[in-house]
């Protein structure tokens, strides 16, 4: 008996030994999370066939990019729309009762630093803080949606509105760590073609412009607010709506996919030295006007080569080809 | 830019500026009466100032008309009717440059109006001044409530007959001779009739209407300018220096004379010559506003765009109420933000962004076609060739005809064409590869000529040489067009000129370019390759038509008519034992912009692998519409397969222009497509390009370390 406890303090030895052994050998295969994204979608009245079909469509899409490319957990993954029966991937009905308790659990599971990603999908109507997007039943206002966001203080909100007439939506939610995106200007009603093309941006790689693999809010925001524009060019049509982004610095600094850092040192020492390079280089964009064309061009191949031949070496350590 | 925007407003609010004058004198408490007795005085003394001004002594109308008005805003408001309309008339003299003289002459008309319902005359004035003007609607509505009033009145069934030719809705040429019909001494109806006439050409009629305006007023200045302008036409010096004689008696100073002659010549596509004239009429009044916009249009058609600008300008500051100098100054506003490259023989003129796509491929196809029309006619005309291209039709219509709404998707006069680019068109519009070279065929044909060519001959080398250009190209013979030959429809060879210039139908027109067409490949086939060559140097020796014939073909007209109609009966023997007869109303030529066959047929050739075929079906599909991404991308693989890498830059380059939504990543497909075509150089300039703004892209990366690790001369 009296072994016992010694043996099980053995064990515990053992266990915190191995627990120690485990957590280096893991550290070296596992990324570690530095940033955990949540995502609330909410998709709301179609009123016409099209416009519900084409709001199932982006959500779905939506849910499954989240998954799949931002790593976003199960629990942190939540869809409301018009028509719970309409797709397995809807968590519930885009009611005001059930969109409140939604972002009210979400602020129960965020931790400091996670990014909370709201977009809403529908019809919407410019009346200020009375700004609504059409769900069933009654609709939430901007207002009260600027008063269940409130409590995400310690997190960056990403509030996207991607509907007609929400422009207003701008003006009642911006603030501190918040990035409000909305498919219009403030006086804009007509029918929003946003939506799909933000969609768009977010499934593909076209919007990542800086091609680090990593799409920014920004990047995001640009690449939809072109394509729209591209779309009425298109079809020869005057652009009725114009997006807007209330804070372009921390949409640029903002990433929706979860961020990871790698446990091996050698990757680590890697990163930070391309790091270095890719200041580097930005340091000598900065003075391009100043230098000689061919000085320059000196210069860039030398750094981009170096920063590439970083990569390479990152790659082969992760096993990627 | 303040000054455009003057003009955009002006534009925008002539009508509403009249139409409130219009009101406003209307409102306008009337006295009627005092001095009645001064009225005959008053309208004599206007209807001599006008005289004066015939005659081209500006300077004494101008003064009369002055004094009028003077005494009109001093005491008008006692004034008769009557006198009312003499201060309108009066205001109109010392209208140049004054927009506000050309508003207070429609309140005179107007008062005169209101003060006496009965009176025509006010009203019909103020009509002919909104027409003046360019405000159609409310003309109309001036002319409609005279003839209410008074069924047939000539005045104001000529009135309509105007509105007509203005709008190009009716038979204008009708409703004149209507009014002619109700008074046949209206002389201004039958000077419309004779311009009408020699704007189709019919030399005949408009001497006749001229003639018959003469001996009703000797001094009707413009019927001597019909009169000149068929006879310079007709290559009759001695008639034209008779005409000029006469307008020289009328007036000292006929300006008029030489605008209508101008005119006349620039009908022709002979723009040097109406150049010359207009200058002629301006030496005579440099005040004149036609004269000035004839010299200055045809200065832009001669591509002296700086000079021709300077010109309008000084026009549309004397009448500021011309919608064509006003829409001509908006264009060389808009042409003047135009990029201008000038590539071999030619120098494009375009919006940068169609620069950047059309010209890879409209360079080089014209350079061709240069070289191959050039070595056929043995003719090469001065480099540059400048073709303008407009993606806004508004834009290529007013650079044509100085309006909107023109319906042709290309213009030649002579060393300066203007084409649609093509996405001033709906997809599958036109072909606009096929167009640049009729267009530029056009070049030749104006060129060799001296611009003596008669407009169905031009067309009809156009079309046929369109159509041994690609395979596809140039207009076909169709269903309507065979029953209109079934059916006699078509016109011979000697009269093939009407069938563009007063065509009986809406196929008419179309169906003549064909006809042409054939008319030059028969020509070509049954009296060999030099011959239409020789005869666009017969029209240049001033030959006439059948002079043309007979040196070049030893035909006259008869036989040549006679040659070509077997011709082309034979030709279509099978085609026409199987037609009808009734032309319907399906399209009268199948054109060469049908993407729907092609887009079938390159899926087709991709499913079976024939990539060489691909290729060539894909550039045909982009002579119809180039802005469709995928496209390029799949002729850019197409390319690469086939072993073409030049075209696959050309079309990894097109891709690039056209924005797509990742730009880096088509820049970094065309670095690829350079590295395959051997130009590293250009493959590691895109690629550091990308590398600088994106220096993680990976694809790029491993692109560019392969570029620096394969040996030069090898593919990474």
């Amino acid at each position: 008996m009296k072994r016992a406890p010694a043996g099980v303090r053995m064990h515990r030895a053992l266990v915190l030994a191995l627990a120690g052994t485990l957590a280096g050998s893991l550290a070296l295969a596992t990324p570690a999370l530095a940033q955990r994204t949540h995502l609330l979608v909410v998709t709301g009245l179609g009123g016409e066939p099209v416009y519900s079909d084409a709001f199932v469509r982006q959500g779905g899409a939506l849910v499954d990019l989240a998954r799949a490319q931002w790593h976003v957990a199960d629990s942190s993954l939540t869809w409301l729309a018009e028509d719970v029966a309409r797709d397995p991937r809807i968590s519930g009905a885009a009611t005001r009762a059930v969109i409140g308790d939604a972002i009210l659990a979400l602020s129960r599971r965020v931790a400091p630093g996670d990014v909370v990603v709201v977009v809403l999908i529908g019809h919407g109507s410019n009346e200020g803080p009375a700004s609504r997007v059409n769900m069933p039943g009654a609709d939430p206002t901007a207002a009260e949606f600027q008063a269940w966001i409130a409590g995400f203080s310690r997190q960056t909100v990403v509030f996207v509105v991607a509907a007609s007439g929400s422009g207003d939506f701008a003006t009642v939610l911006k603030g501190p760590g918040r990035v409000v995106i909305t498919a219009s200007r403030v006086y804009e009603r007509n029918e929003s073609k946003f939506a799909e093309q933000f969609v768009r941006g977010l499934a593909s790689t076209d919007a990542d412009a800086d091609k680090d693999g990593r799409l920014t809010v920004m990047e995001s925001f640009t690449y939809a607010t072109r394509e729209v524009a591209k779309a009425y060019e298109s079809d020869r049509k005057l652009q009725t709506e114009h997006p807007t982004v209330s804070d372009s610095v921390l949409a640029a600094r903002t990433v929706y996919a979860a961020t990871t850092q790698s446990g091996d040192p050698r990757i680590v020492a890697l990163v930070a030295e391309r790091k270095a390079l890719e200041e580097e280089l930005e340091r000598l964009r900065a003075r391009k006007a100043t230098m000689p064309a061919a000085d320059y061009d000196k210069e860039l191949e030398r750094l981009v080569v170096a920063i590439a031949e970083k990569s390479v070496a990152i790659r082969a350590l992760e096993g990627r080809p | 830019m303040m000054r455009r925007a003057n003009r955009y407003v002006l534009g925008a609010a002539l009508r509403a500026a009249l139409v409130v004058a219009l009101f406003v004198a209307l409102a306008t408490p009337f006295a009627a009466g005092a001095q009645g007795a001064a009225a005959s005085d008053r309208t004599a003394r206007v209807t001599a100032a006008e005289r004066s001004l015939l005659r081209g002594d500006r300077p004494a109308a101008a003064r009369e008309g002055r004094a009028i008005v003077a005494d009109y805003e001093q005491n008008g408001a006692r004034w008769p009717a009557r006198d009312r309309i003499a201060a309108g008339r009066a205001y109109l003299l010392v209208a140049d440059g004054d927009a506000g003289a050309v508003r207070s002459a429609l309140r005179a008309f107007d008062a005169a109006a209101a003060a006496d319902s009965s009176l025509d005359e006010a009203v019909l004035r103020a009509s002919d001044l909104f027409l003046e003007k360019y405000v159609a609607p409310d003309a109309l509505q001036g002319y409609e409530s005279v003839l209410r009033r008074r069924p047939g009145n000539a005045w104001a069934t000529l009135g309509l007959a105007r509105v007509m030719a203005f709008t190009g809705k009716g038979d204008a040429l009708g409703k004149a001779n209507e009014a002619l019909a109700a008074d046949p001494r209206l002389v201004p109806a039958l000077l419309f009739v004779a311009e009408r006439h020699l704007e189709a050409e019919h030399n005949d009629s408009a001497v006749a209407a001229s003639r018959r305006a003469i001996a009703i007023d000797a001094e009707a200045l413009e019927a001597w300018a019909v009169i000149g302008a068929v006879a310079w036409i007709s290559g009759d010096s001695a008639g034209f220096r008779a005409a000029r004689a006469q307008a020289e008696r009328v007036s000292p100073r006929p300006a008029t004379f030489w605008v209508s002659v101008s005119e006349a010549a620039a009908r022709q596509r002979r723009y040097a010559d109406a150049e010359r004239f207009a200058e002629r009429a301006l030496d005579l009044d440099s005040l004149f506003a036609p004269a000035l916009g004839a010299v200055g249009t045809n200065r832009l058609r001669t591509g002296q765009i700086a000079e021709g600008r300077a010109i309008i300008e000084r026009a549309f500051a004397i009448d500021p109420f011309s919608l064509w100098h006003f829409n001509t100054l908006e264009l060389l506003d808009v042409l003047a933000g135009f990029r201008t490259v000038r590539m071999g023989r030619f120098e494009f003129v375009a919006p940068a962004r169609e620069a950047d796509l059309l010209l890879p491929y409209l360079s080089p196809l014209l350079e061709e076609a240069y070289d191959k029309l050039a070595a056929r006619y043995d003719y090469r005309p001065e480099a540059p060739v400048r073709m303008e291209i407009y993606s806004r039709h508004a834009d290529f219509s007013v650079r044509t005809v100085g309006l909107t709404g023109l319906g042709a998707l290309g213009v030649s006069f002579g060393r300066l064409l203007a084409i649609d680019a093509p996405s001033a068109r709906e997809p599958g519009s036109f072909n606009w590869g096929s167009t640049s070279w009729h267009e530029l065929t056009h070049t030749f044909t104006l060129g060799l000529s001296g611009n003596r060519v008669p407009r169905w001959f031009s067309e009809g080398v156009s079309v046929f040489e369109e159509r041994r250009a690609r395979p596809g190209w140039g207009a076909t013979a169709t269903p309507v067009y065979i029953a209109a030959l079934k059916s006699n429809f078509l016109r011979p060879v000697s009269q093939l000129n009407d069938g563009f210039v007063r065509p009986r139908n809406q196929h008419e027109v179309i169906l003549s370019y064909y006809h042409a067409s054939l008319v030059a490949e028969m020509i070509e086939a049954e009296f060999g390759a030099p011959a239409l060559g020789a005869m666009l140097r017969g029209w240049r020796d001033g030959l006439t038509n059948i002079e043309v014939f007979r040196r070049a073909l030893k035909l006259d007209e008869a036989a040549l008519d006679r040659r070509f109609d077997t011709w082309v009966r034979a030709r279509f023997a099978r085609e026409l034992a199987a037609a009808r007869t009734d032309m319907g109303t399906d399209s009268a030529v199948v054109g060469d912009a049908d993407l729907e066959p092609l887009l079938a047929q390159a899926a087709r050739e991709q499913a079976a692998g024939k990539d060489s075929a691909l290729v060539l079906t894909i550039e045909r599909i982009l002579w119809i519409w180039p802005y469709d991404q995928p496209t390029h991308v799949r002729l850019a693989e197409a390319a690469l397969r086939a072993g073409m890498p030049g075209k696959a830059v050309r079309e990894r380059r097109a891709v690039s222009t056209l924005g797509p939504s990742d730009l880096l990543g088509a820049r970094v497909e065309l670095a690829r497509a350079l590295l395959a075509a051997g130009d590293r150089t250009g493959a590691r300039r895109e690629l550091l390009d990308v590398l600088e703004q994106a220096p993680t892209y990976e694809k790029a990366q491993v692109l560019l370390l392969q570029l620096r690790s394969a040996p030069p001369g090898a593919a990474p």
